[in-house]
């Protein structure tokens, strides 16, 4: 795509284990803050998608009560079930329909409210896999890092090498939950083992809070200060977690195609400055190294040796500390393509990579990485 | 009253949200289970690709077709991947410790190409390691008519 949708503003609230607003609060302030950035008033929103989930919000229409802090009031209005990255791809459709022109894109969840793992198990098979009451999130997501090790020579080190490099940059993200600028191997393999390989500090902290991006048309982009480009989006649904090799993440690395197609990227490790992944456990941003073409496949672990994905790398991951620092169902996906659009507009702080023109955000929604949605984002 | 004032002083409600739904488990999950109880592994097979589901599915979905043929697969089979689990998730949605790690394999069957997940017994595991039903054709519950699996000698 050239310069046809672009990002025109965005906004994000600190991630917290508890926040003391409600989700309504969170969604107002971030609207607000993402319609001010982009110089817009409410009146000038043609459509307003969020991102949320009955299950998780205990109430089915889980978008009710968010039409008025997302600015949606008589406004053509709707929502994904699913991450916020794809309320922004059913926003980003609305508007190459050419029947809109300017599109506010919401993700928010609260789990003090919904309350840890419970609603994951629904995901889950209902006939079998939910009943015998062995699988959840995390145990799923241990038996898929076992798979990946056992077939990519992958060491527990190295998992906790991600989970270290990514908390040790939240440290530098005012908005992170879960940082520690003193972050290491050693500390992440002390850290509580819950599902072998995986320990508290390698899985993804569930927290409150919501963030925003205003979408715009070329027309109305080329006006604003700063656009960023939606240059490609790729999208793919994997078969369920038991129904397929949970060795690779095959349906990111088919989103990946689709989208660097699109973007016109050939060799991904030289066209990309930066990326932003969202890795709801360490060892699923080594997958997606390989699916993203990072890498080669099956050379997750030593390209994450090389130091090439730390901040001083040529290509850094999750400058922002990624979803292990936060992971706001229905929203960190969404987050991170708001991250990869700050590091291209220098407007990151404490955590910005020096001259990220180009970069790529990624988005997932299912257990064990089920659906998987990738952007490459770009300046001027 | 200053912005949030107060707010803290608001109990927060559990409000308990426990749904009971009615599934069938469906022709084919349902074929599966009274093969168990007969001491039988069936599997549903695509008769356009010869993939074979187990648990048994309806659909293949690489060929957007019904998978209705129905083959018996032998007791053993190979561990996949596996986890050892030293929690477990308690009804309020927190992990909490259990006594010894238990172990979570993924089982794939000999002549199958999906994986069941289920607990291995008697401790000890391996990717590629060599196992075997642990049928109870007795089970009350449908749901424990596999108990899990175990060593292969
Ligand atoms: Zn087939």
């Amino acid at each position: 795509m050239d310069k046809e949708v672009a990002i025109i503003g965005y906004a994000q609230t600190p991630y917290e284990a508890d926040a003391e607003a409600s989700r309504e609060m969170q969604v107002l302030e971030v609207t607000k803050a993402a319609l001010a950035a982009a110089g817009l008033k409410r009146e000038q929103l043609d459509t307003v998608i969020t991102a949320n989930n009955d299950y998780l919000d205990g109430r089915t229409i889980s978008n009710m009560r968010l039409v008025e802090p997302s600015g949606a009031w008589q406004k053509n209005e709707s929502k994904v079930e699913m991450d916020g990255a794809y309320a922004a791809l059913y926003a980003l459709m609305r508007i190459l329909s050419g029947d809109h022109g300017i599109a506010m894109v919401v993700g928010e969840s609260q789990a003090s409210v919904y309350g840890g793992y419970i609603p994951g198990t629904m995901m889950l098979d209902p006939t079998f896999d939910r009943q015998r009451g062995l699988l959840n999130e995390v145990s799923a997501s241990a038996l898929q890092a076992r798979a990946y090790m056992n077939a990519c020579g992958v060491s527990e080190e190295q998992l906790a090498g991600v989970a270290a490099k990514n908390l040790a940059n939240a440290a530098k993200n005012p908005l992170a939950l879960r940082a520690d600028g003193k972050a290491d191997v050693k500390k992440v393999l002390s850290s509580r083992l819950l599902y072998s390989p995986i320990r508290e500090l390698m899985a993804s902290p569930l927290c409150d809070g919501a963030c925003a991006v205003v979408l715009a048309s070329g027309k109305v982009a080329a006006k604003s200060g700063n656009p960023v480009w939606i240059k490609g989006v790729g999208f793919s649904h994997d078969s369920y977690l038991s129904e397929r090799s949970l060795a690779e993440m095959s349906s990111l690395k088919d989103a990946a195609r689709r989208c660097y197609a699109m973007a016109g990227i050939e060799d991904p490790a030289s066209q990309l400055d930066l990326a932003e992944v969202h890795e709801c456990f360490a060892h699923e941003e080594l997958m997606a190294y390989e699916a993203l073409g990072l890498c080669a496949a099956g050379e997750g672990g030593a390209f994450f040796d090389s130091g090439t994905t730390s901040m001083d790398g040529s290509l850094p991951v999750n400058a922002s500390g990624g979803a292990l620092a936060a992971n706001v169902a229905c929203a960190a996906g969404l987050a991170r393509i708001i991250e990869a659009a700050m590091q291209i507009r220098g407007e990151a702080g404490d955590h910005q990579v020096k001259g990220v023109r180009t970069a790529v955000a990624h988005g997932q929604t299912g257990i064990c990485a089920q659906e998987n949605i990738i952007y490459v984002l770009g300046g001027e | 009253m200053a912005p949030n004032e107060g707010q803290s002083r608001v109990p927060r409600a559990s409000i308990p949200f426990n749904p009971v739904f009615g599934w069938s488990v469906g022709n084919w999950m349902e074929q599966f289970f009274d093969g168990m109880k007969e001491g039988k592994i069936l599997a549903s097979r695509c008769p356009a690709c010869g993939r074979v589901y187990l648990p048994p599915r309806m659909i293949c979905e690489r060929c957007f077709a019904k998978a209705e043929e129905w083959v018996e697969l032998p007791e053993t089979g190979t561990v996949e991947t596996f986890t050892e689990a030293h929690v477990k998730l308690a009804p309020n949605g927190t992990f909490e410790d259990i006594d010894g790690p238990e172990i979570i394999a993924m089982v794939k069957h000999d002549g199958a190409d999906t994986c069941i997940a289920a607990r291995l017994e008697g401790g000890g595991v391996s990717v590629g390691m060599r196992v075997k039903a642990v049928l109870d054709p007795s089970a009350e519950n449908v749901l424990d008519l596999l108990a899990g699996y175990r060593a292969a000698e």
